[in-house]
């Protein structure tokens, strides 16, 4: 697989490369609009990250020249604007998703993942880690091809880890992902150990073969229980 | 006070002490030529009877209707005599009245051709001198008010009239709130003070205005730079707890870093979106129901904040459709039901109610907020933990949309009005 990053900030673009080649992909980088079109004229990505405030151009600009010259590649956006306005003419046109800075590597990792799948062809939406399997579409989880019902949370949780095996998730990054914005400066995380505590359970009831596993004081880590 | 009837007092403090110096100086100045054309008068009467008396004529009678009387007195050879004149006021018996009655008197010497020497004495009664006094006296007093009013009256007029363009101008300032840009200015006047002040009230009110576009676009700019290192940050970060071996100190003190980072950016995040809505970029028109929104939130923070078993009470009608951009709908009830909820004591209670076109969101507490500064940005109360931007949020939605948002604390309960209709 094959990654291009475009990024203006050299540090950013550092981190982003190291952490992405971590993860097993080929990762090049472009750090201005004039090197970005040098690279993608030449060469040919699984997928691209694209900031769209270039210091010599914008980034919807470049957008709209990979589409228009009828590339495959699929595209994340990068922006810091996290404007609605943006998000919607850069998926109007063709942008796979949109990511608003600052983001956790995790995140984009899972999106790059998902983005991944929908461009394979395959219909099929539906990811797994061990022996759980959840599709995506009807939001439904099952282990060993056996249907286990979960809450809209604790669907939601799941999904999260599920994106991140092997990752350590922070129950407070967790936290928002689920329940979005409402959990800004809450302290006690009860309501989060109580959903988790429900689908561990329902999971191990289930003979799931994987573990979410708590890292005192900082959240959870999804593996698979032979790692 | 009025400007307007600090002159006015300030003009009669002043008019009053002069008229009455004039008054007082024109009275007198009258009384004397009043004497004077007395005085003259007798002169003349007294030059008459010398002359008959000298040239044998007739003299008049005593009685002429006149109230003048007169005596020709020969004086005796053998002193010699100076020669007078003089006026007195005297009280002179008056035969025809049989009265005394205040008089003005003439005495003259004067010499016939013979070396005899007369004392002539004239006199003319001064009690209609007396009544013409007493008629200039209230006349003036009658003038002296009727000026001074007059003036008072004119000046009053004449000042409105002026400074029309100076009211104009005030209330122009009046209607001025910075960031809801400039009105179009009254500039009809001709005087130069007025044009100046015009221009000068403009000038300012333009480089305020500048001032603020230009503290808006900071905010928003400085925000959208923070982004990019914050996201540097927190991959690092990322990237050394995923992919180092880290000894639990290490892993602690990096997971505190990542957790003051991510406030960091839900601060930053905050910020940009306030300057968003400040620089008016949510056009946006749907159709919101409160109601839905409402449970649907409270459902959420009931679940979040269970540990606290705080009783919330929802009083809602069937609908309450608001038209306004869904995502500010939603950040203003988050931010009030999210406020509610994380500032009651732990078994307080709540209650959410709306009614008669008003949001109500009420919780326990045990004393009154500083009102004055419970919107402001960064103000916590004091509390730790707290961002501060929260309410702030909800007055910048709130002052987008000119709904009327109230804070009060009775009966040991904050609440918070939305008022929707503007």
């Amino acid at each position: 697989m094959k990654l291009l990053i475009i990024e203006d900030d050299n540090s950013l673009r550092e981190i982003m490369q190291r952490a992405l080649q971590g993860e097993g992909y080929v990762v090049e980088t472009a750090s201005c609009y004039f090197d970005a079109c040098d690279k993608i004229a030449g060469y040919s990505y699984d997928c691209i990250m694209l900031d769209i405030m270039l210091p010599d151009g914008n980034g919807l600009q470049l957008l709209e020249e990979i589409k228009k010259s009828g590339k495959e590649e699929r595209v994340i956006i990068i922006s810091a604007r996290d404007s609605l306005d943006d998000k919607i003419t850069g998926l109007d046109l063709g942008a796979d998703d949109y990511l608003a800075k600052p983001f956790y590597m995790a995140e984009l990792s899972a999106r790059i993942k998902s983005v991944m799948r929908r461009g394979s062809g395959s219909v099929q939406n539906s990811m797994s880690t061990g022996n759980i399997t959840i599709d995506l579409g009807s939001r439904r989880a099952s282990v060993a091809g056996k249907d286990v019902p979960l809450l809209k949370k604790e669907f939601d949780i799941l999904l999260y880890f599920m994106q991140r095996p092997g990752h350590i998730v922070d129950k407070a990054v967790l936290a928002e992902a689920v329940w979005g914005d409402h959990i800004d400066m809450v302290d006690n995380f009860q309501f989060v150990y109580a959903q988790i505590k429900n689908l561990r359970k329902k999971l191990t009831e289930a003979g799931a073969d994987t573990n979410i596993k708590a890292v005192y004081g900082f959240g959870y880590k999804f593996t698979d229980n032979e790692e | 006070m009025k400007l307007i009837h600090r002159i006015t007092l300030r003009l009669s403090l002043i008019l009053l002490p002069i008229l009455l110096v004039w008054a007082v100086v024109f009275y007198y100045t009258m009384v004397g030529e009043i004497n004077d054309e007395t005085d003259d008068s007798l002169e003349d009467y007294a030059e008459m009877l010398v002359r008959r008396t000298l040239t044998g004529g007739e003299l008049p009678g005593q009685s002429d209707g006149s109230n003048n009387t007169y005596s020709i007195e020969l004086l005796p050879d053998s002193v010699h005599h100076e020669q007078i004149m003089e006026f007195k006021d005297e009280q002179v018996y008056i035969p025809e009245k049989r009265e005394t009655e205040p008089a003005r008197v003439l005495k003259m010497t004067f010499s016939d051709g013979e070396g005899n020497t007369y004392l002539l004495t004239v006199s003319t009664p001064t009690f209609e001198r007396e009544d013409l006094l007493l008629a200039v006296f209230w006349h003036l007093v009658a003038l002296y008010a009727i000026l001074v009013v007059t003036i008072l009256a004119v000046t009053a007029l004449v000042f409105n009239y002026s400074m029309r363009p100076l009211y104009k101008l005030l209330e122009w300032l009046d209607n001025y709130h910075p960031g809801n840009g400039v009105d179009d200015l009254p500039t009809d006047s001709q005087t130069a003070e007025f044009k100046k002040l015009t221009e000068s009230a403009r000038s300012t009110i333009e480089r305020a205005e500048k001032y603020f576009e230009r503290q808006k676009q900071f905010i928003g700019n400085a925000s959208h730079e923070l982004q990019t290192p914050l996201a540097v940050l927190g991959t690092r970060i990322e990237w050394m707890i995923d992919n180092t071996q880290l000894t639990e100190e290490q892993f602690a003190e990096l997971t505190k870093m990542r957790q003051s980072l991510h406030r960091l950016s839900r601060l930053n995040r905050t910020l940009l979106l306030i300057s968003k809505i400040e620089n008016a970029q949510f056009n946006e028109k749907d159709d919101v129901d409160f109601v839905e929104l409402i449970r649907r939130e409270a459902e959420v923070y009931e679940e979040i904040y269970g540990y606290k078993e705080i009783e919330c009470r929802v009083e809602l009608p069937e609908r309450f459709v608001v038209t306004m951009d869904e995502s500010l709908a939603t950040t203003m009830v988050t931010n009030l039901v999210k406020n509610a909820f994380l500032h009651t004591a732990e078994g307080g209670s709540i209650i959410i109610s709306i009614k008669d076109g008003e949001l109500y969101v009420a919780n326990s507490g045990d004393e009154a907020l500083d009102a004055t500064r419970l919107f402001d940005r960064f103000y916590t109360g004091g509390k730790s933990g707290s961002t501060g931007l929260g309410l702030a949020l909800v007055k910048s939605i709130a002052g987008y949309y000119n709904y009327a948002l109230k804070y009060s604390y009775n009966n040991g309960k904050h609440c918070f009005e939305v008022r929707f209709k503007g």
